[in-house]
Parts: C-alpha cells; structure tokens; sequence
C-alpha cells in the first residue's frame, strides 16, 4: 500500500527522478525501443511491479548483470516506496525479493544480488560497533542515511559493477599465456573482456578456441566480438571438446563465466560447464587450468549439498530424476512453474575441479569464497 | 649484517663485505651477475636481495615515498628479470614496498592530512603497466576492524559495490599520498624506518630455520620412520632438532649418483649429527624409494617457493616421493617459512619443471652415447596442493586453506597486482 503524502526527503528524489525520465525518454523517442515494458512505473498511479522493473533494466542494457538489475529494481521500489519504519520497510523489501525470485525459473543470481542488498541495509539497523575509531569516514552510516544513499547512487553501482570487471580483465590477462589457446564458451561478457584485455598486450599472441553450439547467439556475439578485435577464433561443437583437449596441446587455459557463484566454490553455471571442467582435469595431454571469471556480487549464500543439486538449489529446470513418458503427474505444482528454457539449463560444477575464481579483488582459492560471504552475515 | 651459514658461494659473501665500499649500482649489477650465472640460488636469493635493496634505500637520493617505491619495483624488477625461477625474490621486494607503504601511512597520519587528492602513485610510476589492481575502496560501512587508517587492507567485503560514495572515487584510498611536500626531517626518518624494517626482514630470513625446526619435536614422534627426500638446509636443522628430542629413523633419499672417486656418502654430515643424538640413518637412492613408503610413517620437503594456490616448487624428483606418499596414504610435511610464499599462481614454465646440465648423466667422453641420446635432466619439481598434507611456517603449522590469510598479512594487494616480470620502468 502507498501512502498519498511522501514526507519531504523523498518528495525531492521522486522529483529529480520524474525530470531525469522525461529528460530520457525524450532522448529515447528516436529510437525504436518498444514501449509496452513501463521502464520506470510511476509511483503515483500504478503499482509498483518489480518484475517488470527488473526485466526492463535487463532488456535495456546489454551489459548489466542479473545481480545488479536486482539491485537496481529494489532500488527503485525503494525510491518510491513513502516513509515508513526501518523494520516495515525491511519486510517490504523482503516482499519484493520474494515476488522477484518467484517471478524467474533460475533465481540464483537474482537472490546473489537481492541478499546483498537486503544484508546491507539490515547492516544499518545494527547498534554501531563499541570500539568504533575516532574517523568519521568509518562511522557506520544510520538507516535512513543508508536508504538515501542507496536511492541517490543507484547509477554509481552499475558503473562499480562496470569497473570490477575492467579490474577482472586486468587479473585475468596474466593467465592468459604467449604461444598458448585458451579454451572458452558460454559467450561471458566477462570472459571476452579478459581475452580483448590481453590482447592489447603486444608481447602475447594467443589463439582463442570458443565452443559453439549452433544457434547459440551470445556465443556467436562473443565470438564476432573477439575476431572483429583481430583474435584469432577457432570454433568447435561441445561434442569435440574432448577430442581438441586430448589433441591441441597448446590449450593451457580453460576460461568460463558464470551465473552464480556458490559458498562453497562451486558454480552454478552454463549447462556443459561442469563437462568442460571435468574434461579439463581428466583428459591427458598436457596440463590444462580450468579458471572461472566472476564478479564478486555473484556469490550466492547457500551450500549445496543435497542431490539433484540444481533443483535443491531452487532453479526450476527439467528435472532429470523422472522421466516423463512413463506416467508422471503433470499436476504435480513444479510442473506448472515454468521452467527453464533447455538453452539457459544450468549445471553444477564442484569446487575440487575449479583452478580459481578470478574476481575483483584479486584470484581467489574456491576454499576463499567463504571468507568473503563471512564477512557479509 | 653478514650471513651466519659458512657454506654460502663465497662470491655472495664477497659482494656483501663490498656492499659499503662500492657503489650500490655497481651492488645491484654485480647482484644480476651473480644470479644469471646462478652462483646465488635459493635461499640466498632472498638474503642477497634485502641487502641490495637495503642499500637502494640508504644510498639512494629520493625526496618522496612516491620515489622511493619507484625505486625498489625498478631495481625489484632487474633483480627478478635476471633470475625468472627465483619467486622469492619478488616476495622479499614486494615485503620491502609493503613496508614503505606501511611507514608512510603513519607519517602522513602523523603530519597533517595534506588532503586525499593524490593520485595513484603506481599508475604514475609505471605507465607502461596495465594499473595495477585498486585495491577495494574502503567500505565505510565496515565495522571497525577495516577503519586501519589508510585503508590499505584487503578488502574482504561484497559490499564495496554498494558502499558510500565518498571514498570509491579516489583509485587509491590512502594508498601512500605522496609526501612531496614533507620536511626533510621526515624524509630521513622514513629512511631510518625503512632500514629497520628490512634489518627485520633479514632477521626473519636468518631466524626462519631455527623456528620452523622448534616445532619439530611436535611433528615427529619416537619411533617412527621419516623419509627426507633430498634434505635441505632448512629440514637437516628440522632433524637434528628433532633428533636432540626424539629416538627414530630417518631415510635419507637422495638422487645424487655417488661418485666412484669420493667414497663417501651423500649428506655424510647430517648423518654423523643425527647418528651422535641416537638416530638411525639409512640412505636410499631415489629410485628404490617406493619399496619403502608402506614402512615409513611420513615424508618431509623443504620448498623453495609455496605459490598462493598451495602448490610448491621442490627440487626434482620430490614429485615422486609426494606421490608415493598419497598412494600409501601417508602424510607429506612441507617446511617454508614466509618468505617463500608467493601470491601468485605459478607459471607455466614452474609447473612444466625446469632443466638442468645433464652432463653428470652421461659423460662427454663417451661420444656415442653423446650423439645418440637426448637427456633431460629437470632440476625442480612441482606439486601439486593436493598431495601435501600440512606446510610448517616459521609461524606455526599451517594447512592450505589458511595459506590465503597469510599472503594477505605480509604483501599488500596493490604489490600483488605489480608484476615484477613485466614491469620495466
């Protein structure tokens, strides 16, 4: 429910926001960008709908990650949202994640960005810390502090997310070796940011193997991208994958993105990541590294454990413990939920296969990827 | 400070007694000689490196921090240039930038703030190199443990994406603001910090064996069986520390061939001291070391460099033993102090091994064979994380997943991202 009368701090932000979006869609007019999806729903009229929102952010721009638009969205809902308590407003916030998780087959990434914005500003409800220094930088920002900046930044956090993986490309150039390929796929925006990153440097020349499956139209951009950037791309057919490790000696890097990122290492990512990784380590003929490239906003707090480790995990794909032409119950209820498309299936790729996980604070062990979610409870 | 071991090439020696009567250039030169020629290898890379670059800071002129970091990467990187399979001399430069950086924060915060708009010291200093990683920008929404003036630590926090703004917008957040306009009384008392501190990385270096070894008489027990593969400095002082303590048996394998003309055996020394405590020795040659791995209770290496991911760089043949070890389920000690953990992953080229003068393999009088025959011989091994079972640090017994903390509390992240290979200046 909203209130009529917004309370003065917010009135001004809802303003600014109304001359921003005329100020955009204005500049927008000339293109032909569809406008069924309302990019900004506007408070006073309608409800507020997340998804739409969410969605929205995602079609619009090419180069934002699903945790951000996450993000993004609840920033928005937030903004609109009219003053209330600290806690009723948590349990809005809580309302919206949970209509936004339901809302996608595959809610990992989502619940990445959506946790991380719900822990930061329940951080804010916390008693400062007894021993806090005497630095005014470091005093512990209040609630309301906390909510108008997230409000008033909410581009600054898709530029952050922009600069990480600039600082995941400079990382990740290191591992990419003269006279070497590396083998990738999936079409990672991150990736190719890396490949373009150590192309640049002139002392490297390196061959890039993408795997492609027909139709895979993020591949085949990825692909375009690194040949129009004068790489030379060799592509291949997942059933070849095997066969190129054996005999291509010269791939000492293996090289994904991925979805998300689990507590304990292991990713949830790309269906045929988890092949590739395995490949990575069993087929002989010379050492291969097998690298994933991520941000770090794309940790999940969760642990699998439990098998079939996807579905436990909450993504509603085909589940592969039934088959269906002997007689299943198609009324059961995750058969209604719409599932995921077989090209976005995701699989599950354990830790003790994965080399490291180059992010923005450095290339960190799977075993680290703990200590950095500890730090965030 | 002169270096306690006897046994040290005498060249390094003698380039150390010059250090004072030279000057440094001419030190650092006579340095990259001696390490291309490989007349200062292992350990001594470390200690030959903290006195060069001791010098650097005492000798040479520079009028800010900004300067003097720019000095110790350039000569860091010549020095690394010209021994590529010595990580530890990056360790011991990327200890001294540290350190400076350390020194400096606490100057600045003693003067007064001269305002944060300095940029980037290491993208000014080296601009051919890609910017090093920024380090995270202080999450000012961190509780007080990361509100270490400065800012310099690791930020360990998923929040930087959403932190106050404030801070994420200068690159390097506290990261040693240039002291260009400091008094001169400060510029020498950095320098007088700056000695001291590498005077204790010195001491570490030199007291690294003695306290690895203090934790012996925990790790062996009585009456069991050690294979010391190719005993280093560091492990013939682990047991005879042990030996002083303890009643067992040591295996001795070695790869070296025993030359007709010297009878005697290999590490006939070690053998006397651990002998005169009550130790029983026994000598193996490499290659019938498998036949004895079901009796022997553990298997103990020293390590030349611990790359970040846990794996380690031995020398050649070690892998072997390692992987018996695994076979028969016992476990494999690795005893490297700190200075020898690098926080890198390690190169192709560590991994693959490198190769060595074979000519002790076969003779170069013996022309046929000479023509017939290819012989590698790889003088480093490298193994993998998964085969060792705990590594013993002058710090205490450590297993991998902790290997991180502790890169994080001796290098600062903006020196990890510095890569010495490649930075020319």
């Amino acid at each position: 429910m909203l209130r009529r009368i917004p309370l003065p701090p917010f009135s001004f932000h809802t303003f600014c926001r109304l001359i921003y979006q005329h100020i955009m869609a204005t500049d927008e007019e000339t293109k032909p960008v569809s406008t069924d999806l309302p990019v900004h729903p506007k408070p006073q009229n309608e409800e507020f709908d997340i998804v739409a929102t969410y969605r929205s952010l995602l079609s619009s721009d090419r180069e934002i990650t699903m945790p951000i638009a996450a993000i993004e969205s609840l920033i928005d809902f937030l903004s609109i949202t009219p003053y209330v308590t600290s806690m009723e407003l948590v349990e809005k916030v809580k309302h919206q994640k949970a209509l936004l998780l339901a809302s996608a087959p595959n809610p990992l990434p989502i619940l990445a960005g959506a946790d991380l914005f719900e822990q930061f500003l329940l951080r804010s409800l916390r008693p400062p810390p007894a021993a806090s220094s005497s630095s005014n930088l470091t005093e512990p920002m209040s609630f309301d502090q906390t909510r108008e900046h997230l409000v008033a930044n909410k581009q600054l956090f898709a530029q952050r997310a922009q600069a990480a993986r600039d600082n995941i490309a400079i990382w990740g150039a290191r591992y990419v070796s003269d006279e070497k390929i590396v083998l990738t796929a999936g079409g990672s925006r991150t990736v190719t940011k890396i490949l373009l990153r150590a192309a640049t440097d002139q002392s490297k020349h390196f061959k890039v193997i993408y795997i492609l499956e027909q139709g895979d139209s993020r591949s085949q951009a990825a692909v375009d991208e690194l040949r129009q950037a004068g790489l030379e791309v060799e592509t291949i057919v997942p059933n070849k994958v095997a066969y190129v490790l054996a005999n291509q000696k010269k791939i000492n890097l293996v090289l994904v993105g991925t979805e998300a990122i689990m507590q304990n290492g292991g990713i949830i990512s790309g269906m045929g990541t988890a092949q590739l990784a395995a490949l990575a380590k069993a087929v002989p003929g010379g050492m291969k590294r097998f690298y994933v490239a991520a941000e770090t906003h794309k940790i999940v707090r969760k642990t699998p454990i439990a098998y079939p480790i996807v579905s436990k995990m909450g993504v509603r794909q085909r589940d592969i413990t039934r088959f269906e032409n002997i007689g299943v119950d198609l009324d059961n209820e995750l058969v209604k939920q719409p599932l995921l498309e077989e090209s976005d299936e995701v699989d599950y790729t354990d830790p003790e296969l994965i080399d490291g996980i180059i992010t923005e604070q450095g290339v960190k062990m799977t075993w680290q990827i703990w200590e950095l979610v500890d730090d965030y409870i | 400070m002169p270096p306690s071991q006897a046994n040290y090439a005498p060249s390094l020696d003698k380039l150390i007694k010059s250090l004072k009567s030279q000057p440094y250039e001419a030190s650092i030169e006579a340095l990259i000689f001696l390490l291309k020629r490989r007349q200062v290898k292992g350990d001594d890379c470390a200690v030959a490196t903290a006195h060069i670059l001791l010098q650097v800071v005492a000798r040479s002129k520079w009028h800010d921090v900004d300067q003097l970091l720019g000095r110790v990467q350039s000569v860091g990187s010549r020095l690394a240039r010209a021994a590529p399979h010595e990580p530890v001399i990056g360790n011991i430069v990327r200890r001294v930038l540290g350190l400076i950086r350390d020194e400096a924060t606490e100057d600045r915060n003693n003067a007064d703030d001269l305002g944060s708009d300095s940029a980037s010291d290491i993208q000014s200093l080296a601009p051919t190199n890609p910017p090093p990683q920024r380090p995270a920008p202080t999450p000012v929404l961190m509780r007080s443990n990361t509100a270490a003036p400065g800012g310099l630590q690791v930020s360990k926090s998923m929040f930087n994406i959403l932190s106050a703004a404030t801070n994420a917008d200068t690159p390097m957040t506290g990261a040693s603001t240039p002291l260009s306009q400091a008094q001169p009384a400060s510029v020498h008392a950095l320098r007088t910090e700056v000695i001291n501190g590498i005077e204790e990385i010195m001491d570490e270096i030199q007291q690294a064996d003695d306290q690895i070894a203090s934790f012996a008489d925990i790790q062996i027990h009585p009456g069991e069986y050690v294979l010391a593969y190719q005993p280093t400095k560091t492990v013939e002082r682990f047991l005879i520390k042990a030996a002083t303590r303890r009643r067992f048996t040591v295996f001795i394998a070695s790869i070296d061939p025993i030359e007709p003309g010297n009878g005697e055996k290999p590490y006939a020394a070690l053998r006397k001291k651990l002998n005169s405590h009550g130790v029983t020795t026994i000598n193996l040659a490499s290659n019938g070391l498998m036949a004895y791995i079901p009796r022997v209770n553990k298997v103990i290496f020293g390590a030349k460099v611990i790359y970040q991911n846990g794996g380690l760089l031995v020398d050649s043949g070690a892998c072997i033993a390692a992987q018996a070890a695994r076979e028969f389920l016992k476990p494999v000690i690795v005893l490297g102090a700190i200075y020898k953990f690098c926080p890198e992953d390690p190169s192709d080229e560590a991994v693959i091994g490198e190769l060595g003068n074979p000519s002790s393999f076969v003779s170069y009088a013996d022309g046929p064979e000479v023509e017939a025959l290819d012989i590698e011989n790889t003088v480093t091994d490298y193994i993998p994380p998964s085969l060792v079972e705990v590594y013993i640090t002058n710090l205490g017994p450590q297993t991998r997943h902790h290997l991180a903390s502790i890169l994080a509390d001796h290098y600062k992240v903006e020196d990890i991202g510095y890569s010495l290979h490649d930075g020319e200046v």
